[in-house]
């Protein structure tokens, strides 16, 4: 068995385990919980839970208030890598068939060239968050391992498929296999660190939203 | 019908190779003409569509010489009509061809008599005269080669 | 059958010039990506080498290998490598020989100590003994063994001598393994593929013949001059994989356009060999440009790579039920926990109303 036979096989199975045994069990395990009843009297005007999760998920899109000027940089860049991965994983042709292999449901692809400029932006844009981690002194004191190994998972796959897809370094079959290996890797830490946060963010935004509204926050 | 137009697609279309080997070709003649240092182009080991040498055959041309030469397979030289730039185009007994090159010579080795081949006819001839059979005509390749024993 | 004189003097004895050596080298440059200069220097030690003797070994195999070798494209001009060299046995060929064909390999070593070219195609069992493969009573294991120990090299055609190939395919049943696997003090040249281009057979053993050496290798032990570039890099289609214009299936109108076949599971990217410029049966064809893509065949292990028509790049297992069993197991682990908690806080505010009302 050579290396992309075992990224293929073993690596991307165990990851493909590992991923929806922890996901199902950190989902269950929040949402299953019963919650805090908060027994105190709304705030008089206090918006529906319904209005005030989704007011508040949508006011966090963007820096606001006192913390816009120090939130600016983080948030647009934020916006660029995240779209940048979405238009990768969910463009990228190779990606859909690895997904449409996974679900059974496919879409059409964008060019190569395309998704190669956006896999550049991407790969800067992430370089620029570590960047910003770093030199920060605050986001230096409150980052954690987690953050830096969510981080590491992220930049992988996107680093290897630059290489992938330009030949760069070895012959493609050993870069694919590095790069499905990386995929590997980050499905495995995905349910037990803030990766999880994109099934979570929008639940915890939501949650927050509903607590100040019933306190009578004016936001 | 045809079912692949890819398939035709790459073979057919001009890639202004020809241009590029024709400079090539310029330069090794000048070369040749100065030193006398032969040199072979090998025109089926570079990236060229049958549309390039298509083009690059009808700019170089035909000249004064042309030749077929019958050793496994038909071979066709010519020189074109730039001295010293000879077309020499082999192919297998299918007709297929096998290699082609472009060689800036006077006289490409596959025309030449090679010094053994000459002392073995010289010898040859001397058999047949001592034999006094000179009514048996000489071999030539096909007849040669259907003599050994091939696999398959 | 021991012959002193040169394949000069042999030919021309036949009353074939030294024309078709000179044509002959320019054909292997051609297909070797030699140097054109090297035409000559190639002519002239064919013809003062001396026939080369070849002992032809065929293991567990289809005799595709064979079928392959024999239908090469250009009779008269290929076939010369036959006058080249001195097939002194070859298994399945001389099968109806029976023990005078087993002399025959046994007299051309004695003949050729060192000097001789063994020839492989299929696979070796080692399982149980090496019982499920003998000739004239003798193991294949064996047999290769005692029929490589004087050999100059190893050549092993096709990637059941090269890697196992179909008989190391999962489950293996009889143990099978590449020649590489049990001869390790001989250089071993491998030309794999189900079965090899024919050109990238004869070439290499002329050129072992021209330059008394081996050509050079990658680290599967392949000759580059074939198996330098993957299909997918000389692939015709690949302007179409650029331009992400893909079939989507083998009767769509992506299909019948000719354009890249990724999505249907080509292995191209990752299969070396020279399908894409040698072609075969004469350069008529290969198989991408027959419309299918490419299997890999000249990769190790391309048997047991998954469906032949799942792409390069979808997991080989996929969502099965181990990754279902998981879910199911982390959401019950999920659901107990939050179940405890609950428990936990119900006991908590049952002792705080105790409390008070006691």
């Amino acid at each position: 068995m050579d290396l992309l036979d075992f990224a293929r096989g073993p690596a991307l199975q165990v990851g493909l385990i590992v991923f929806a045994f922890g996901v199902a069990w950190r989902l269950a395990a929040l949402l299953l919980l019963p919650r805090m009843q908060d027994r105190s009297k709304a705030r008089e005007g206090a918006p529906t839970a319904a209005i005030a999760s989704g007011r508040e998920v949508l006011r966090r899109m963007w820096p606001q208030g006192a913390f816009a000027e120090a939130t600016r940089f983080s948030v647009i860049n934020g916006y660029i890598f995240h779209l940048g991965l979405a238009i990768i994983v969910f463009g990228g042709t190779p990606h859909i068939l690895f997904l449409r292999d996974l679900f059974g449901i496919s879409w059409p692809g964008l060019p190569t060239n395309i998704i190669n400029g956006v896999s550049v932006i991407t790969f800067a844009s992430l370089l620029l968050a570590l960047a910003r981690r770093i030199n920060d002194p605050v986001l230096r004191l409150i980052s954690t391992a987690n953050d830096y190994i969510s981080w590491a998972m992220t930049f992988l796959p996107v680093a290897t498929g630059l290489l992938a897809i330009s030949h760069l370094g070895a012959r493609y079959e050993t870069l694919l296999a590095i790069h499905l290996l990386s995929v590997a890797a980050f499905l495995v830490w995905f349910p037990f660190g803030k990766l999880m946060h994109a099934f979570l963010v929008f639940v915890s935004r939501g949650t927050t939203g509903v607590h100040l509204a019933h306190r009578g926050a004016q936001l | 019908m045809r079912l692949h137009d890819a398939a035709d697609c790459c073979s057919s279309e001009a890639t202004g190779m020809a241009g590029a080997v024709l400079n090539e070709i310029a330069e090794l003649l000048e070369h040749f003409a100065k030193t006398g240092e032969e040199t072979i182009v090998d025109l089926r080991g570079l990236p060229m569509t049958d549309a390039d040498r298509a083009a690059l055959e009808d700019a170089l041309g035909q000249g004064e010489v042309t030749a077929v030469v019958d050793v496994a397979g038909p071979s066709e030289v010519w020189e074109t009509s730039y001295a010293g730039v000879w077309w020499v185009r082999h192919r297998g007994a299918d007709e297929r061809i096998t290699s082609e090159e472009i060689v800036v010579t006077r006289v490409p080795a596959i025309l030449l008599s090679h010094s053994d081949d000459v002392r073995a006819s010289a010898s040859r001839l001397r058999e047949t005269l001592a034999s006094d059979d000179v009514t048996e005509p000489a071999q030539t390749i096909d007849q040669g080669l259907e003599e050994t024993s091939h696999v398959g | 059958m021991s012959d002193d004189r040169t394949l000069g003097e042999v030919m021309t004895s036949r009353g074939v010039s030294r024309r078709a050596f000179l044509k002959y080298a320019s054909y292997l440059a051609t297909a070797m990506a030699l140097p054109a200069s090297a035409t000559s220097v190639i002519a002239q030690s064919l013809a003062t080498a001396r026939r080369q003797s070849v002992i032809w070994l065929s293991f567990q195999e289809c005799t595709g290998c064979t079928e392959s070798i024999t239908r090469s494209y250009s009779p008269t001009l290929e076939d010369l490598i036959f006058d080249f060299i001195s097939l002194d046995y070859h298994h399945t060929l001389m099968s109806v020989s029976g023990a005078a064909a087993e002399h025959a390999r046994e007299q051309a070593m004695k003949d050729n100590k060192g000097k001789y070219i063994v020839i492989v195609d299929g696979s070796v069992p080692i399982k149980d003994g090496g019982i499920y493969s003998t000739i004239a009573g003798v193991t294949n294991e064996q047999m290769l063994k005692d029929t490589v120990k004087d050999a100059f090299a190893v050549v092993s055609v096709g990637t059941c001598a090269a890697f196992g190939g179909i008989p190391h395919a999962n489950p293996n049943p009889t143990g099978a393994v590449a020649v590489s696997d049990i001869i390790k003090d001989k250089p071993i040249i491998n030309i794999p593929g189900c079965p090899p281009i024919p050109e990238a057979m004869t070439g290499t053993i002329a050129y072992l013949l021209s330059f008394g050496k081996l050509p050079e290798l990658d680290k599967l032990n392949r000759p580059l001059a074939f198996f330098g570039e993957s299909i997918h890099d000389r692939c015709y289609r690949r302007p179409f994989y650029e331009r992400g214009m893909f079939a989507d299936s083998f009767d769509d109108e992506g299909a019948r356009k000719g354009w890249c076949l990724y999505k249907v599971g080509c292995k191209g990217p990752i299969a070396y060999n020279a399908c894409a410029t040698l072609k075969w049966n004469g350069g008529i064809s290969f198989p991408i440009q027959s419309g299918h893509g490419c299997l890999g065949c000249s990769e190790p292990n391309f048997w047991d790579k998954g469906s032949f028509y799942k792409p390069l790049a979808a997991a080989t297992a996929g969502i099965n039920a181990e990754v279902g069993a998981a879910a199911v197991v982390g959401a019950a682990i999920g659901a107990t926990a939050a179940q405890i908690i609950k428990k936990r806080r119900q006991d908590v505010a049952d002792r705080a109303i105790k409390k008070v009302e006691g």
